[in-house]
């Protein structure tokens, strides 16, 4: 029973932030969720073949988007993604 | 005589009886009352005071019924499980007896979400009661007046003396349970009974044989209900959206047809319509009478009491017995 | 199973918005099946109130945890420290959990619910629930087979349908069926239709909700629990 104590779960909330007005030259934080059997072995692929995407996009490698769980989406707005990629 | 009401004395005489219906207002002016009880006084035996019908706030029924009964006209109190607990329908019972009431009609009463079929606010969140059904209401009605007792078992100096109805509706589902359903109303002790509005004849003459199987006929009078057809679409309503109620379609294009044949004169098209429903009425009226078993017709103007006059006069109903007090 | 929904967010916001350091407090059992307050609602919940309290501009703490039943106190014991470092409980517990816990609390800090307990229903299919029962107290489902009409009919009638029944279907919304004719159809199945015949009497509600609060007391198992104690006790000295 010792862990039930840690699965209190607590997130810090400094990275969220008040709405305000967008700066012109302001690009998203984007988080892709990836499958590992499709959409991650595209992004492969595309680096293979030196295609070029955003550097503002960061790729979640997944075992299969079915583990995906709202938990995980709501962490990364709350972490400061902008925006959410569910590939799968 | 079980309360020495008209209605019953009517009853008991052999005669076919006639009942008819009067909503109170939602108004605190009794005036409505007092002109719709003279319109219909002469015309009918008794007149059903509805009970907050169709869900809505209205004069009390046995506000309304003593209004009509000092205006000449008897009326049949009409009590709702929907709205209190047995406590409450027993002293609105002791009380509607002591001010002079003979008849009351048990029912289950439109829930509350119901609201006048959702043309008015109403009171859809209210909190309904149903501490008791229709069923055990008339039981309730019985031993008061039989056995001078409470519900509870507590004696009753003076009993309510009332002719106790319960309403019937032959034609709902589930069909071939309505006739058991009617049983157990009569062996709860409903000395009258008022069916749903029928249009559907040979329906109600196959539920009446089962009524009849079960010697029903000869244990309460069964009073035929029919609601008087103003226009073609009031008919299509009924047959699509009120439980219980089939229209027979050669009745809707009788209504379909007297409406044409108005051309495009609106206030012609209403009064033909109007003459066709008060045709419609007296032959649906003639039809129940001869069914064997019936003892007399609930007829329904609903905010038409003009029309109780011509219906009655046609049918052969008039004038309507009186009895020496 | 106790069957029910999450509040509106907005209410829940305006419950919380004016505490410091907040637990949602889910339960695992019941209202984790109806996806209203089990863990992983209560970890959502706890995420939506942390975003809420940023955009809102307040200073809030937002945490959440989750134990597996909230109505008995043995489940309660390891985080019971925990929890009165809080200034509120938001539980999404049902009812019961939530009375049980703020008991259990006794006044240190607030408990305030955080979903609507519904009814006691069942799961017919996934994403959908009926209430099935009324814990009326003194159950007749033999007389009705197996269908109550206490909770099934909108006007819980004791001796047959009402004059609302339209094409098997209740007055009171056409998506609703009408008990009484669930219960002909399934008595005639039965070949038991008869049983409907006998009228039955006003009943007796003093053992449902009208006769004030409820309890069932197992003498026997009450006195053997007694006993436990008291030898463990005896044994300790």
């Amino acid at each position: 029973m010792a862990d039930v104590a840690e699965a209190t779960e607590r997130t810090p909330v400094s990275t969220i932030e008040k709405p305000q007005d967008i700066p012109a030259e302001w690009q998203p934080n984007v988080l892709a969720f990836a499958c590992h059997y499709c959409a991650f072995a595209a992004a492969d692929l595309a680096g293979v073949m030196r295609l070029s995407y955003p550097p503002n996009v960061k790729i979640i490698r997944l075992p299969c988007t079915g583990k995906l769980d709202h938990i995980h989406v709501l962490r990364a707005f709350e972490r400061g993604i902008d925006g959410v990629f569910v590939a799968g | 005589m079980k309360s020495g009401s008209n209605l019953e004395k009517v009853i008991a005489s052999g005669k076919m009886a006639v009942t008819a219906e009067l909503g109170p207002p939602m108004s605190a002016d009794p005036h409505e009352v007092v002109k719709k009880a003279g319109i219909l006084k002469g015309f009918c035996d008794a007149a059903n005071i509805t009970d907050c019908q169709t869900a809505v706030v209205r004069i009390s029924s046995i506000a309304a019924a003593v209004i009509a009964l000092r205006e000449g006209l008897e009326p049949v109190m009409q009590m709702t499980c929907r709205d209190r607990n047995r406590i409450a329908m027993q002293a609105d019972l002791l009380g509607a007896a002591a001010l002079g009431l003979k008849n009351c009609l048990c029912i289950a009463g439109d829930h509350q979400k119901f609201s006048a079929a959702g043309k008015l606010k109403g009171h859809p969140g209210a909190k309904n009661v149903y501490d008791v059904d229709t069923c055990q209401l008339v039981g309730i009605m019985k031993k008061m007046r039989d056995e001078g007792l409470q519900q509870g078992g507590d004696k009753l100096e003076v009993a309510p003396k009332f002719f106790i109805g319960a309403s019937w509706t032959p034609m709902g589902d589930p069909m071939d349970f309505r006739p058991y359903n009617l049983k157990k109303k009569v062996d709860s002790g409903a000395d009258f009974i008022q069916t749903q509005g029928i249009y559907d004849m040979d329906l109600f003459r196959s539920q009446m044989e089962k009524a009849r199987n079960l010697g029903l006929h000869e244990r309460t009078a069964i009073l035929a209900g029919i609601i008087v057809p103003k226009s073609a679409m009031m008919l299509k309503y009924m047959d699509s959206s009120v439980a219980g109620v089939t229209v027979p379609k050669p009745l809707i294009d009788r209504m379909n047809k007297a409406k044409e044949a108005a051309g495009d004169d609106k206030k012609k098209m209403r009064e033909l319509q109007e003459q066709e429903g008060i045709k419609i009425t007296v032959e649906l009226i003639q039809q129940a009478l001869e069914i064997p078993g019936i003892k007399g017709v609930h007829i329904q103007a609903i905010e038409w009491e003009t029309a109780m006059e011509p219906i009655v006069k046609a049918a052969g109903l008039y004038p309507r017995p009186t009895f020496d007090a | 199973m106790i069957v029910g929904q999450q509040k509106p967010f907005d209410e829940i916001w305006s419950m919380v918005r004016d505490f410091k350091k907040v637990l949602v407090y889910g339960c695992n059992t019941c209202v984790a099946i109806c996806h209203a307050g089990g863990g992983k609602e209560a970890e959502i919940l706890a995420s939506m109130l942390r975003m809420k309290a940023a955009q809102e501009g307040v200073d809030m703490q937002v945490d959440s945890a989750a134990i597996e039943r909230h109505c008995e106190p043995e489940f309660f014991e390891p985080l019971d420290e925990k929890v009165r470092t809080y200034d509120l409980v938001l539980s999404p517990a049902c009812g019961v959990g939530v009375n049980f816990l703020a008991d259990r609390l006794a006044g240190a800090i607030p408990v305030y619910p955080g979903i609507n307990t519904s009814f006691y229903g069942g799961v017919p299919e996934a994403g959908f629930f009926v209430e099935l029962c009324g814990g009326c107290g003194n159950c007749i489902l033999h007389l009705t087979g197996g269908i109550c009409p206490i909770v099934r009919c909108s006007k819980s009638l004791m001796n047959g349908p009402c004059g609302g029944t339209n094409n098997g279907k209740c007055e009171v919304s056409d998506q609703t069926d009408c008990a009484w004719y669930l219960i002909v159809e399934r008595m005639k199945k039965l070949g038991t239709l008869e049983k409907l015949l006998e009228v039955q009497p006003p009943r007796d509600w003093s053992t449902g909700t009208h006769g004030g609060p409820r309890r069932v007391s197992l003498e026997h198992i009450r006195a053997y629990e007694e006993k436990e104690e008291k030898n463990a006790a005896t044994e300790g000295k």
